[in-house]
């Protein structure tokens, strides 16, 4: 119940935010930076009710935190996914993206990335998960809170398999856009373990606190069934995102390990996680 | 466990040093006690002729054995008139001294362990003590005195930031300090996220803290002890007092029990009550409508002499804090204790105290959000048991020895639904567990110029069952990967049955300390001490700020004990009568075995621990000074620190030395206290700190929209250096008047500390939350300027 540690994080940060005050500091610093490492942002996406053209995901290599400009696309990487029996070789389109038309991603078929860049190998693999259904998604008008704006909420209700170990991670569009902003609270909502609701049917979920809709909008909401790699990855990810490193009540920040590893030179680490997941979908318009 | 008993050959051998003579003598014996009030006076100097002496043990009782004669005894204490009396001493005696407390004249010391003649000639060391008076007199925060936050003025003490009570002690961490009330062992002592600790001064007689040099009398933490008394209450008339804050308001009330128609009775009692009323303030802002929070606390005592040898103490304390937010959250702590004690004089040289503890923590927190409401309980509770003897050989030799046994029985966690949610129930395993000690204490006076206080303690730590036990592929929980440079989960492949009262684990340590004393003259003195220490419990949390959802962990088949050796060496003077003392020590610790966890760790609602626990090296080592100046109007002292702490743990920061969260280069402490005339009071404190390690990031890349910070070193980078200045003043009341007023100015020039700089990608654009993959760094301060004013009414 990873959730409620950072539930009650966030709630000490209120307490905080009545005694504390923040200054911008950003030009009093000087960061000592690091070799570029290679990252890796994307994987494999099973999708029924809106199957995707093409299977892609983006290389690039890091920057220093403060700099002023975007991390560096990897456009000479040479790259290839396997599911056990077919190799597919994934092509550089532009920005860093590579993309295979040909790939359709199964469930609980085990899947690796393997990139060969400036010398080295890279490898990582995860296995798809079955996702379960929405069993309804709706709106709910909600009045302002402490930690929300007032509108109306996207929420599902979806019932866990038995005995089944799920991990879950929650996408919002919003009129088909994808949302996302560094906040705490998205360790609490974006990502669930079933660990205390293992067959259960949870009624009510708000999939983003963050997004709140107006009538007339076209709301996305996904439900993400993820290998429990890529459960670990994304909460650490989202708790430090979330606060912004040492901040109190945070543990030390530390380097998020992925699941990409370097074969020619283990030291020499790659960041990111290459994934493979199912994804539940369904769209609904906002009305009164 | 060969050796072991070659150890008790050891302590045998010690016993074997202490000369019994056969002359004829007598003993004299009695207790201190404060005129006004009838309260055990504890630490006074007895001192019979002029080089012989004793001081009272925590009862305020002394016995001293001599020649027979004829002498001059001084009874002398801080603060208090001397009472000198000629003794004939042809056979036992017992004599029981009331002190006076010195009135209309200015106030004497300030902190050291008693006179500074005493701070020269004891063979304590890396000891300070302050009395309750001294810490309500020094600038607040808020207007709340705080125990914790004064002893952060002592050399060698220190805190990682202002929002955590937990401190410090010569590189330890904040969980090897052994906090006793009254003997009970307190887990948590903040109030408020750590803003206050939950010691209300008023209800408080007197601390003391143990650096190093520790007795043997005291166990199971590494770093230091810090031993808080409670008043007992007067024996002679009711008294109240009522404090109003800004934060808080407090009361207490003090008397007879007994008493009848005599001058003082048999017992007392003391009651004491804060409340806090921050929550009041959330009208300030409408967003907090939904907020509650607040701290209470009750301290308890109660004394009766059932006979002039034996008496009884009862004394409780029971504090809560409750933090809510209406929908979303709730969580409520605190600690509960009650010791029961019996004190026996056996005879003139044989003093015996036993004393039955029981102290509680516990927490819950609620998850309120609607669909998913549950309740999270989690809490330690223990049984102490300590029966200790004082045996006053002669006028050179005093032994103390004595058990400390104590039952422990940890509940890590369990969920409940709230309100109907589908949340399925689950407790996680009790742990149960024995830690037994057994030790000897001697103080020895060998000349004039050299004494010494040495001892040991033997302890033992039994995990018992009931309780399955996990066993782990390749027999751990963790294995560390060089090549990856990170620890891999090993699955767990059987789990063993231990049934109720079954021995799962069995831990013992041998703990030698020693301190000597070498008196150059009556104002110098050189001074040395060793102690070894064992720590048997770990607290599992891996935040520098105090956070009330604390975990503690026994040592078991997956985690061991902690143990630690601290060598000090210590230079003491005075000078001009005493009104100025100097002293200056030297230390170096090392700590193995000490708890760390694994990158990413999460240790709330985790019930394999194991799996996020790495334990380690970690080494201390500094130079401390202080100069008190404790008499005239003018009253004070500094003191400095110079300080290394590290720790080094495989996995963590490519397995190499990195900084401790605690550890702090320079630290300069400056604190005054002035007295202008019967009615004003002034008081100022400046404090300097260089900047504490934190990890700052190395570089910055993009997963899943947003921008992700990567980091190499850890504690590889510094905050700025940390400085503040607070002022008080106190208004007297004129003679026949009754009321006080406190004035405080805290961070008197407004200095914006960082607290922590964070780095983050800049998600708001106007009042719109957007990613923008943009990055800022920003600094967090706690406090600006903070005013305060406190009343307080006697009657």
């Amino acid at each position: 119940m990873k959730t409620t540690t950072q539930l009650y994080i966030s709630a000490l940060l209120v307490f905080f935010i009545l005694t504390s005050c923040e200054t911008n500091v950003t030009d009093d610093i000087t960061l000592n930076g690091s070799a570029p490492r290679l990252v890796i942002d994307g994987g494999l996406e099973r999708n029924i009710t809106t199957p995707l053209p093409q299977q892609s995901f983006r290389l690039t290599s890091t920057i220093g935190f403060l700099d002023k400009e975007d991390p560096t696309p990897v456009d000479d990487a040479t790259v290839t996914v396997s599911n056990g029996v077919t190799t597919y070789d994934f092509v550089h389109t532009s920005n860093g993206v590579y993309v295979n038309d040909l790939i359709e991603p199964q469930i609980g078929v085990s899947y690796t990335v393997s990139i060969v860049w400036n010398g080295d190998t890279y490898e990582g693999s995860d296995t798809l998960n079955e996702v379960p259904l929405f069993d309804r998604l709706f709106v709910v008008f909600e009045e302002e809170t402490l930690f929300t704006d007032e509108g109306y909420f996207l929420k599902f209700d979806s019932s866990d398999p038995v005995g089944v170990e799920n991990f879950y991670y929650y996408r919002i569009f919003k009129n088909g856009e994808f949302f996302i902003v560094a906040d705490p609270g998205n360790s609490i909502t974006l990502v669930e373990t079933d660990e205390f609701f293992d067959g259960q049917q949870r009624l009510g979920v708000t999939i983003n606190e963050e997004v709140v809709f107006e009538i007339g909008d076209i709301a996305t909401g996904q439900q993400l069934g993820i290998s429990e790699e890529y459960y670990d990855f994304l909460y650490e990810l989202f708790i430090q995102t979330g606060q912004g490193g040492s901040f109190i009540g945070n543990p030390p920040p530390a380097s998020i390990r992925g699941n990409i590893i370097n074969v020619t030179n283990p030291q020499q680490r790659a960041l990111g996680f290459f994934y493979a997941v199912d994804v539940e979908e369904d769209t609904i318009e906002v009305e009164e | 466990m060969k050796c072991y008993k070659k150890r008790w050959l050891f302590i045998l051998f010690l016993c074997g040093f202490i000369s019994i003579y056969a002359q004829e003598s007598a003993t004299l014996s009695g207790y201190v006690k404060n005129g006004a009030n009838s309260e055990d006076l504890l630490g006074v100097t007895v001192l019979v002729g002029t080089d012989r002496g004793t001081v009272t043990n925590d009862y305020g009782f002394y016995s001293i054995t001599l020649p027979k004669g004829t002498y001059t005894v001084t009874v002398s204490y801080l603060g208090f008139e001397d009472i000198t009396k000629e003794v004939v001493l042809d056979k036992n005696q017992k004599i029981d001294f009331m002190l006076e407390e010195k009135i209309g004249v200015l106030d004497e010391v300030v902190v050291t362990s008693n006179r500074a003649s005493k701070a020269v000639k004891s063979t304590e060391m890396s000891v300070v003590s302050l009395k309750s008076e001294t810490i309500n007199k020094l600038p607040t925060i808020l207007g709340e005195p705080d125990i914790l936050k004064s002893i952060q003025l002592l050399p060698g003490v220190s805190s990682v930031n202002e929002g955590s009570s937990g401190f410090n002690v010569r590189g330890g961490s904040a969980d090897q300090n052994l906090i006793l009330l009254d003997e009970a062992t307190i887990y948590n002592a903040s109030h408020l996220f750590g803003f206050f600790s939950v010691f209300n001064t008023d209800a408080i007689k007197d601390i003391k803290l143990y650096k190093g040099g520790i007795p043997s009398v005291y166990g199971g933490r590494l770093s230091s002890v810090l031993d808080i008394r409670q008043r007992e209450g007067n024996r002679k008339e009711f008294n109240g007092e009522l404090g109003i804050g800004l934060i808080s308001s407090k009361g207490l009330i003090e008397g007879p029990l007994f008493k009848g128609d005599n001058e003082e009775g048999k017992g007392g009692y003391m009651i004491a009550g804060r409340r806090s009323y921050v929550d009041l303030f959330t009208f300030l802002s409408s967003e907090f409508d939904d907020t509650t929070l607040f701290f209470y606390d009750l301290n308890l005592k109660a004394n009766y002499s059932i006979n002039d040898n034996n008496r009884l103490f009862l004394s409780g304390y029971f504090g809560r804090d409750r933090f809510e937010i209406d929908d979303f959250l709730g969580t409520i702590w605190g600690n509960a204790s009650g010791t029961l004690r019996w004190t026996s004089i056996l005879s003139e040289k044989l003093f015996l105290q036993t004393s039955a503890i029981f102290s509680n923590y516990d927490y819950s927190l609620d998850n309120l959000r609607g669909g998913s409401e549950f309740r999270w309980n989690s809490n330690i509770l223990n049984y102490n048991l300590k029966p200790k003897l004082n045996w006053f050989i002669n006028s050179n030799n005093t032994l103390t020895t004595g058990l400390d046994i104590t039952y422990y029985n940890f509940e890590p966690g369990e969920i409940k639904s709230l309100n109907g949610s589908n949340v399925n129930p689950e407790k996680f395993q009790e742990n149960f567990a024995l830690e037994s000690a057994a030790y000897v204490d001697f103080k020895q006076t060998i000349s004039d110029k050299l004494s010494f206080q040495y001892g040991a303690r033997v302890s033992n730590f039994k995990r018992l069952g009931r309780e399955n036990v996990r066993i782990y592929e390749n027999g751990t929980p963790l294995t560390y990967n060089p090549i990856l440079d990170r620890y891999e989960t090993n699955q767990v492949i059987d789990e063993i049955s231990y049934g109720s009262g079954k021995t799962i684990q069995d831990f013992y340590g041998f703990e030698p300390r020693f301190s000597a004393r070498y008196l150059i003259n009556d104002y110098n003195s050189i001074k040395l001490s060793y102690n070894r220490m064992y720590q048997y419990i770990h607290l599992i949390s891996n935040t520098t700020s105090a956070t009330p959802l604390d975990v503690w962990a026994p040592s078991g088949t997956y985690l061991d004990p902690q143990y630690a050796d601290q060598i000090a060496l210590g230079y003491f003077r005075s000078f001009n009568d005493n009104a100025y003392d100097f002293n200056a020590e030297v230390y170096y610790k090392s700590m193995n075995d000490v708890t760390d966890f694994v990158d990413g760790a999460d240790l709330l609602f985790t019930e394999e621990i194991e799996t996020e626990t790495v334990q380690g090296d970690a080494r201390a080592y500094g130079f401390e000074l202080q100069v008190n100046k404790n008499k005239g109007a003018l009253t004070g002292w500094l003191s400095y620190t110079l300080a290394r702490t590290e720790r080094k743990i495989l996995g963590i920061n490519n397995n190499e030395y990195y900084p401790s969260n605690s550890d702090q280069l320079h630290e300069l402490n400056l604190v005054g206290l002035y007295k202008l005339n019967d009615r004003w009071d002034f008081g100022a404190n400046f404090v300097f700190g260089s900047g504490r390690p934190v990890t700052y990031p190395t570089g910055q890349y993009e997963q899943n929209g947003l921008v992700v910070a990567d980091y190499e070193n850890r504690n590889g980078d510094r905050l700025p250096a940390y400085h503040r200045l607070d002022i008080s003043a106190t208004l007297n009341p004129k003679k026949g008047k009754k009321g006080k007023w406190i004035f405080s100015l805290a961070n008197v020039y407004n200095r914006q500390n960082a607290a922590s700089i964070f780095f983050r990608e800049i998600s708001e654009v106007g009042d719109q939350e957007i990613a923008t993959g943009e990055t800022e760094a920003t600094k967090l301060s706690f406090f600006g300027i903070v005013p305060s004013v406190t009343y307080q009414f006697k009657f």
